[in-house]
Parts: structure tokens; C-alpha cells; sequence
């Protein structure tokens, strides 16, 4: 009877203990309804520090499930699963490498780097292992979902969202193959898509440079709310504009230089010079790290207004001019409201005409095309304000080439080169730059070449 | 294909550079000899000291008893034995793994990609998925219940009822293997049985008649190459690739691959007369070039024992191919060879099989400063299409034999030793049986391997000692030596023993698309199985003989 007694009386205080630990971890773990400030200790600091699965972005039940059946062992299986990638990596197995690459990210939903690191694998390493072009944007686009996808799961990471507008912009737009790549983005290869958009990496319909802009945008208004550190803000936050000035540059190259390709222009001189030439930067000056906050669109008068002192008035000068060196804001103004002059347009149309005629051998209208070229460029050269146009390469390439297509059609008729022509300065100027003329070239050999 | 299938050498042969080779059946006749041997004359001695002068009669007792029990075996006890076995383990919710399985089926899908979009790539995840988990499921649960199912006998004491019955103590053995094999046999052909169910239909229809469930027939040839002067060179040239599987040949010189299939009659063309020759191969652009187009290659075949002129022996080349790089293409090419135009044509199985029925094919990379890569599997010619069902059922027989093995290499285990010794041992003989671990120990045996033996690597790890330098050269690193040399000896003997496991895993012939072949992997897998099983049945046999059942 005492033992029996002694045995209840245990299991009681037992009881009691386990209720009275119940209370702090109710208290503590509490979940929350929904409401604002509702639920536990635990529940609101998740809330207040954007912890929850769902506030950090889409939830992904299988993923949860797998780390949850891993129990402790999530880093071990993380890392085997990483030597495995790259061991299928080298070995070419592509659907492998993709599978366990599906299964990290499962594990590691929210370490961003991953989704870096995998994206760029897919759409760089993975792409450049296959000789066909529709093989390779395959993988591009696998990279460009991947991180979508990413960011999907990790809606507050400006960094993952820039990565993306990184891709559209330098992996479809600079590469080797981009010509091709861009065609692509707009007419999938793929069958299944008829020969449209694929809808899940180009859901607008959009130009792959339009389509990096807007990518660009919403990073940048990510990245009011949570800090990137990839590049300088000030470069970071002048991507959207350098996308519309890359789209309206590919229009040129098209050979499209009507209105469209003008109003392209115009807008990225907005975007520069309204927009980003117009925001804050909260920049350090000075050996003491005084911080300030410039425009880069400043005058002197915003200056002053906005120094204390005559000394930050220098002080402000300074890092506004070192920062417009640093974005190249000087030139990409001069640039963009060049290229909206109409002049500038026609120039790029006589040239872009001189290279189509002389393709088809019709010398003499690609001969007067090109003069015309010449002697527009010749004077928009010379306009106050352009003068540092002559330095940008792209621009004095094409006049170069313009130039040697001129010149070559006289050797051609057997005629003599004018001993005075439009932009003769221009020539003389850059024959000193052996590897402006290997270019220039190039790109005249090629001119049979390319489609 | 990214694994290279080599036959298994049964007899022997004279390699031109490897030299005299001895093949499987000769190595194990030696090595179960030599263990037999020693076998004997351990027990020999171990009778001797025990018994002194009464020893040769106890040992001639010993040994008719032995011959006694082989000649007087019973199928039906046998037979009985393994029924009991089975039922034991059933008991023993041996079953219950499929529980497991069906788990894994149920949710594999959320962790294998997109399913709306089935490639064929995918494909081959979703086979070596099912085949992989099928393998894992079972082998486990067959090891532990081989392991264990002695040692518990003997401690329960239920092995004394069955001893002192007649059945024989190699009836015991065998029994068990018989019976376990069986209940891992049935695990298996559910699971696999269902599995196959689940990949048709988790393939959609449109995959399906795109040809990606397939089972290529293919037949293999021997490669060599021509260097770019057009000299004969064992390997191409490395362009960088941290994997060298593939060797490659520069475009618009004299390099060339070269392949020479064996065999080659009439029944390799199909009914329209076409030879399907299919291929894979790698390029590396030394510049980009044109990107519009894949690199060029061309086949061209040979026959030198119908010379067209002094030194010039009659050749066909094909049109240009655009290789597909990462995936394979099938070439048609007919048996009558010509252009349009051409006044000469020829056959190819009458003007380019040679005598001894061989073919030669010539692969060149046509663009300049260009490199196309391959390996061996890169090129075959394919036969008829086998269903998908019988390369399913040939990598299944694979895991089976893997079952038939664990279960005798287990049961053999636990007659000497504890359960959960057994399950180590025969667990690590699987872990060592791998193909990896197969090259780590050719390298270490063979001398390849950079740092020495066993004493020669404490040593350089001791002094910091780049494995590069030279030992110096005195009586002690001679002994040292010598020392190493013995245990490297000894650790030949350990890898005779230890299996190999690399032809048993079919399923990669499978989820790639190939029938699994009989010379590279069902014939070997069948022979490893069969070559451990006399042995360890033997070794259980004498262990459970001589074994004191009173001894828990």
C-alpha cells in the first residue's frame, strides 16, 4: 500500500512538473493566427524579423519534409550531395547533375549562394559543354529559371534578383552567341512552344534587354529594403538605365534606326538623366568619413545648398565629380543625347545601308551611303559637347568601317582615294591604335560572313 | 555512353603490351586451390596438436565424415531447410520493406523535377531511381537477416534440435543460402515488379513513342588512333578535360579514330539493308567559328585487303555529319555505297568486311583547328531495338545475383561468427567490393600508387617526405621494403577474395538506354556469384563442424 502510494505520488509530481514546463514552452511557442502580434514569443520574432517560411518567399512542402526527415544530418547530405555535382560535372552527366542539383537547393532553400552558384553552373559551365547554339540556350534558360525560381523562394534577396537581371543581360546579350540567344528569347527553339516565348523564362513576351531592365528595376527596388553587396550602389542602381541604353544599341545593330530606335534612345537618356542622374547617394568624403548625400545630376547651386560649409562645398564637388568618372555618367549622357539627335540616326542608317549595298554589290549606292555617313558623323563630331564621342570605341568603329567600305569600293572601281575626305582626321587619329584597326578589320572580313 | 563495358577475361591471353594476362577461371581455380591447401594443412597441424599420436585417425575420421556428408546430400532436407528459412524470416516482418518502398514511390516524384516535362535525360534519373532504391531495400534487409539467423539459432538453441536430426551440417548451409535467397527473391520481384509499373506510367505517352523507353542492342569495336601526321598513337590529344575518358582528334589533318568491329555479317544490317552505325561525340572549338552549325565529322570505311593501287587500299567516305553533342545519332548508311554520279559502287559487307569478318570505320574531324573527342562506347553499330522490358529484367537479375551473393557470403559469415560481426564483415566485403576501391588496390598492388606500402607511407607521412623523393638506400628502407612487399603480396590475396562488384550494377546500361550486355556484365556476375558460392558453402560447412554449438 505504501509502495503504491509512494509510486502515485511520483507519477503526480511527474504530472505536474511536465505541466508546469508545458506553460513556458506554450508561452514561448505559441503559433500565430495571422493577426499582427499574435501567437508566441517565437511566433511574433519570426514575424518580426521576416523569419517564416512564407515570409521569406514560396513554400516548398517536399523541401521542408526532407530537412525535417534529415533531422540533424542536413550539412552531411548537403555535402555529399555537392561532391556528387561535381563529380557528375566532370563527367558530362548533365540530367545527373541537374537532379542533385534540384535536391541541394531542397536541402538549402534559403542560402542564396546556392542558387547563385547552381544558376550560373547551369546557364555558363553546362551551356558552354554543348556545340549546338539551341543546345546551349537550353541550358542558358535552365540557369535563367533556376534562378527565378530562386528568387521565388527567396522573395527579399536583391542579390538573387540581380543575378537574374545579370543573366538576361550579359549571358543573352554580350555572349558569343547573344545574336542567336536573343533571337531565341523571343522565338523558342524548342518545338513545344511553336516557335513563341518559352513563357516561364520570358512570361512578357519581351526583348531580352527590356526583359534585364525589368529584372534590374525590381532589384533595385529590393535593395531600398534590404542592402546588396555586389557592386557599388551607385553602379548597382544605374543597371535599369544601362539596360534600355544596351537595347536601344541592339536596335542599331539590327539595322533599325526609325523612330523606334530614336525613342529608345530618348528614354534611356530619361532613365539616366531624369531618374537615376536624380537619385540620392549617401556617399563617404573626406579622410574622416563624413558621409553626404550627392546626385549625380547636381550643379553648383544644389551644391552649395546642400553643404553646411564652404569647405563641404568642396568636399561634395569632389565626390560627385569622382562618382560621375565612376558610373561613366558623363559619357553615356553625351552618348544618349547624341543618339536621339535624328542626325545621329540618319548618320547610323547611311552606314548600316553602305555595308547592306556593298554586301549585294551595288557599289555606287553603297558608296554614296557611306559618304553621306561620313559626313553626318563628321559633324556631329564636331558639335560642341560631342567632342568626347570621338574616344568611345563602338561608335568610332563603325565610322571606321564606314570609312574602309568607302574606300574599298574605289580601289575596287579603280578610282583614287580623295585625298581630303569627312572623318580623314578621325582615321589618323585612331591608326595609332593597333587593336581599334584589328577590329575594324575583322569586322569588314566578316562582312560576307554574317547573316 | 559515359562508362566504358569491357568483357571479362575467362582464360587468358597474350596482350601486345600488357603481355600474358591469366583470365578469371584460371586465377580462381589457383586462389581456391591455395585456400584450400592451406585449409587442409591447417587442420592437419591443429589435429595433430591436439590429438598427438591419435590425430591421423582422427583426422581420416574428420575427413570421411566430410565426404561422408557431400555425397549424402538431400535435396528434400535441403529443401525443407530453406522453407523453414523462409517462413523464419517472414515471421520476422522481412516483408515489411516494402512499406518502405511504397513510401519512396509515393513520393518521388516531388523530388525529381518537373514531371510536366519529361526528357529524356529525365528518363534515365526515374530508371536508375527505381533500380537504385529496389537494390538498396533489399540488400540490407538480406544481409541482416543472413547474418543473424545462426548466431540466434545457436542461442536460442533451436540449432540443436536440427543437428541432432539428419540433416547434415552442409544441408544447414546450404538451406539457409537457399532460403534467404528465396525471401530476398521475392522482395525483389515485387519491388521491381512495381517499379516498372511506376516508371511506364510516370512516362508519358509522348516520351514513349519519342523512343526514350529503349534497349539498344549495341556491339562494340576496338578503337586506335592515327596522330595528326597520320601515325598510329594509342590515345589522341587531351584538350583540357579534367576527364579523360575521351581521347580527341584535330580537324583537317591526318588524325583519325579507328574502330574494328568483329563479327560482322549480314545480320548487323537491317531489313532495308542499312547499317545503323550511332554515335557520340565530344567537340572542343579552338575558336568559336561558325556557331550556326555543329562540328563536321565523316565516316570512312577500309578494307587494305582489297588494294586499289600499291600501298592504297579501297576506301568509301561518307557525307559530312553535324555531330549532336551530348546525345546520340543514328546513321543510316546503306549497304550500296556511292554518290549520285558515280559509276562504281560498292557493298559493304561484300567489298569492306574482310575475311576474318572484321570492319573497319574511320572517323575524322573535317572542320580546321577544330577537335572532336571519343572513347571507345562512342561509336557502335546497333542492332534491332530489344523492348525496355528485357534490359528491366536482365539489371533485376543483376540485383539478384547481388542478393544470391550477400545471402552466401552472410550465412558463411555467421557460422563463425556473431550476428553483428557478420553483418560488419559482410558489409565491408561490399563496401571493398566496389569498383573504386577495385582501382585503388590494382594501383597499390601493382606499384602505381605514389608513397609506397604500408611502412614506406608512415615513413614519408612521419618526415614530410615529398612522395616524389627518393628513399635513401641503406639495409633498413631494404627491409622495409621487403616488409611492404610481403604485405602487398598478402594484400593481393585479400583482393582475389574480395568480389567484384562493379558487374552486377546493370542499371546504368539501363537508365541509359541499352540492353544490358551478356559478356560484360550477366556472364561475370553470374561466374563472381557461382566462384563464391562453392567455397563459402564449404568454409560454412567445416566452421559449423568444427564450431562448439554449446558456445553462444
Amino acid at each position: 500500500m505504501n509502495n503504491m502510494t509512494t509510486a502515485q505520488t511520483r507519477k503526480l509530481t511527474y504530472l505536474g512538473g511536465i505541466v508546469l514546463l508545458l506553460i513556458p514552452i506554450i508561452w514561448l511557442g505559441l503559433p500565430s493566427d495571422g493577426t499582427p502580434g499574435s501567437g508566441g514569443t517565437l511566433a511574433r520574432l519570426r514575424s518580426n524579423y521576416d523569419l517564416g517560411e512564407s515570409d521569406l518567399g514560396n513554400v516548398d512542402p517536399s523541401s521542408a519534409a526532407m530537412n525535417l526527415v534529415l533531422l540533424g544530418m542536413r550539412g552531411v547530405a548537403v555535402n555529399l550531395l555537392w561532391i556528387e555535382v561535381d563529380k557528375q560535372k566532370d563527367m558530362k552527366r548533365w540530367a545527373e547533375m541537374q537532379a542533385v542539383t534540384e535536391s541541394i537547393v531542397r536541402l538549402q532553400p534559403h542560402y542564396e549562394k546556392v542558387w547563385d552558384f547552381n544558376g550560373w553552373n547551369l546557364a555558363s559551365n553546362t551551356s558552354a559543354e554543348w556545340d549546338a547554339v539551341p543546345d546551349r540556350y537550353y541550358w542558358v534558360k535552365a540557369g535563367g529559371k533556376f534562378l527565378k525560381r530562386g528568387v521565388e523562394r527567396n522573395r527579399k534577396s536583391t542579390h538573387l534578383q540581380y543575378h537574374v537581371a545579370n543573366l538576361l543581360q550579359k549571358k543573352l546579350g554580350i555572349s558569343d552567341e547573344a545574336k542567336q540567344y536573343r533571337k531565341f528569347f523571343l522565338h523558342d527553339p524548342d518545338p513545344k512552344f511553336n516557335g513563341g516565348v518559352d513563357p516561364e523564362f520570358n512570361p512578357d513576351g519581351l526583348d531580352s534587354y527590356l526583359a534585364a531592365k525589368k529584372a534590374a528595376e525590381i532589384a533595385c527596388e529590393m535593395e531600398k529594403f534590404r542592402e546588396q553587396h555586389i557592386l557599388d550602389r551607385s553602379l548597382f542602381r544605374a543597371m535599369p538605365a544601362r539596360c534600355q541604353f544596351d537595347y536601344a544599341m541592339v536596335l542599331q545593330k539590327d539595322g533599325k534606326f526609325g523612330e523606334e530606335t530614336r525613342e529608345a534612345w530618348q528614354e534611356a537618356l530619361n532613365e539616366w538623366t531624369q531618374k537615376y542622374g536624380k537619385e540620392y547617394f549617401k556617399v563617404p568624403v573626406g579622410v574622416g568619413e563624413e558621409f553626404f548625400d550627392i546626385q549625380m545630376e547636381m550643379d553648383r547651386d544644389d551644391i552649395k545648398q546642400s553643404a553646411k560649409s564652404p569647405d563641404d562645398v568642396v568636399k561634395i564637388a569632389r565626390a560627385v565629380e569622382s562618382y560621375r568618372r565612376m558610373v561613366n555618367y558623363y559619357y553615356w549622357r553625351t552618348r544618349g543625347n547624341c543618339e536621339a539627335d535624328r542626325e545621329t540616326s540618319e548618320a547610323h542608317r547611311d552606314f548600316y545601308e553602305a555595308t547592306q549595298f556593298y554586301r549585294k554589290q551595288e557599289l555606287e549606292k553603297a558608296k554614296a551611303s557611306a559618304f553621306a555617313g561620313m559626313q553626318k558623323f563628321e559633324s556631329i563630331l564636331r558639335k560642341k559637347g560631342y567632342e568626347d564621342l570621338k574616344d568611345e570605341d563602338t561608335l568610332v568603329e563603325e565610322c571606321l568601317l564606314g570609312i574602309m567600305v568607302w574606300q574599298d569600293i574605289h580601289r575596287i572601281s579603280s578610282e583614287s582615294v580623295p585625298e581630303e575626305f569627312p572623318l580623314k582626321w578621325l582615321v589618323q587619329l585612331r591608326q595609332e591604335n593597333p587593336s581599334t584597326m584589328q577590329n575594324v578589320a575583322r569586322s569588314f572580313k566578316r562582312l560576307f560572313l554574317d547573316d | 555512353m559515359s562508362f566504358d563495358p569491357q568483357p571479362l577475361l575467362l582464360w587468358y591471353r597474350n596482350h601486345p603490351t600488357k603481355g600474358f594476362e591469366l583470365g578469371a577461371i584460371p586465377i580462381w581455380f589457383i586462389v581456391a586451390g591455395g585456400l584450400a591447401l592451406i585449409v587442409f594443412l591447417v587442420s592437419l597441424l591443429s589435429v595433430f596438436v591436439n590429438h598427438r599420436g591419435a590425430g591421423r585417425k582422427v583426422f581420416t575420421g574428420e575427413l570421411s565424415g566430410c565426404l561422408s556428408d557431400l555425397g549424402s546430400l538431400s535435396p528434400r532436407r535441403i529443401g525443407a531447410l530453406a522453407k523453414l528459412t523462409f517462413l523464419e524470416a517472414y515471421r520476422r516482418k522481412a516483408l515489411s520493406v516494402f512499406v518502405v518502398f511504397a513510401l519512396l514511390l509515393m513520393f518521388a516524384g516531388w523530388f525529381m523535377g518537373d514531371t510536366k516535362e519529361i526528357t529524356g535525360d529525365q528518363v534515365k534519373v526515374y530508371i536508375s531511381f527505381v533500380l537504385r532504391a529496389v537494390s538498396w531495400l533489399t540488400l540490407p534487409v538480406v544481409l541482416v537477416l543472413c547474418s543473424f539467423g545462426i548466431p540466434e539459432d545457436i542461442r536460442l538453441r533451436s540449432l540443436h534440435t536440427v543437428v541432432t536430426k539428419p540433416a547434415r551440417r552442409l544441408e544447414i548451409v546450404l538451406g539457409r543460402v537457399i532460403g534467404f535467397s528465396l525471401i530476398g527473391t521475392v522482395v525483389l520481384v515485387v519491388m521491381s515488379s512495381v517499379g516498372y509499373v511506376w516508371i511506364v506510367r510516370e512516362i508519358t505517352t509522348t516520351v514513349k513513342t519519342q523512343g526514350l523507353l529503349r534497349c539498344r542492342v549495341p556491339v562494340y569495336g576496338e578503337l586506335s588512333f592515327l596522330d595528326r601526321q597520320g601515325a598510329p598513337s594509342d590515345k589522341g590529344i587531351n584538350t583540357g578535360d579534367i576527364w579523360e575518358f575521351r581521347s580527341y582528334i584535330e580537324g583537317a589533318t591526318a588524325a583519325r579514330a579507328r574502330w574494328e568491329f568483329h563479327n560482322i555479317d549480314e545480320s548487323a544490317l537491317d531489313a532495308e539493308g542499312n547499317l545503323h552505325l550511332e554515335s557520340q561525340f565530344a567537340a572542343f572549338r579552338s575558336y568559336k567559328g561558325d556557331m550556326t552549325r555543329q562540328l563536321l565529322f565523316d565516316f570512312k570505311f577500309i578494307n587494305p585487303e582489297k588494294p586499289v593501287g600499291p600501298n592504297q587500299p579501297l576506301t568509301f567516305t561518307t557525307e559530312a555529319r553535324q555531330i549532336q553533342e551530348n546525345r546520340g545519332v543514328t546513321s543510316k548508311i546503306n549497304r550500296k555505297l556511292g554518290r549520285d554520279g558515280d559509276e562504281k559502287t560498292y557493298d559493304l559487307i561484300k567489298d569492306f568486311v574482310k575475311k576474318d569478318g572484321s570492319l573497319t570505320v574511320e572517323v575524322s574531324c573535317i572542320d580546321r583547328e577544330q577537335y572532336l573527342g571519343m572513347a571507345r562506347p562512342d561509336l557502335f553499330i546497333r542492332k534491332p531495338d530489344q523492348p525496355f522490358w528485357i534490359g528491366y529484367a536482365k539489371a533485376v537479375l543483376g540485383i539478384e545475383l547481388m542478393v544470391i551473393l550477400v545471402a552466401v557470403m552472410a550465412v558463411t559469415a555467421s557460422t563463425f561468427l556473431k550476428g553483428p560481426i557478420a553483418t560488419v564483415l559482410t558489409f565491408c566485403l561490399l563496401v571493398l567490393g566496389g569498383e573504386e576501391s577495385h582501382k585503388f588496390m590494382d594501383e597499390l598492388v601493382g606499384g602505381k600508387f605514389k608513397g609506397g606500402g604500408f611502412l614506406e607511407s608512415i615513413y614519408r607521412i612521419l618526415t614530410h617526405m615529398n612522395p616524389t623523393t627518393d628513399l635513401p638506400d641503406n639495409p633498413a628502407f631494404v627491409g622495409m621494403h621487403l616488409f611492404d612487399s610481403v604485405l602487398t603480396s598478402f594484400l593481393w590475396l585479400c583482393k582475389q577474395i574480395i568480389p567484384r562488384l562493379q558487374y552486377f550494377n546493370m542499371s546504368e546500361y539501363v537508365s541509359n538506354g541499352f540492353d544490358v550486355p551478356w559478356n560484360e556484365s550477366v556472364v561475370p556476375s553470374l561466374l563472381v556469384t557461382l566462384g563464391y558460392l562453392v567455397p563459402c558453402v564449404l568454409l560454412g560447412y567445416f566452421a559449423l563442424r568444427i564450431r562448439e554449438l554449446e558456445s553462444k
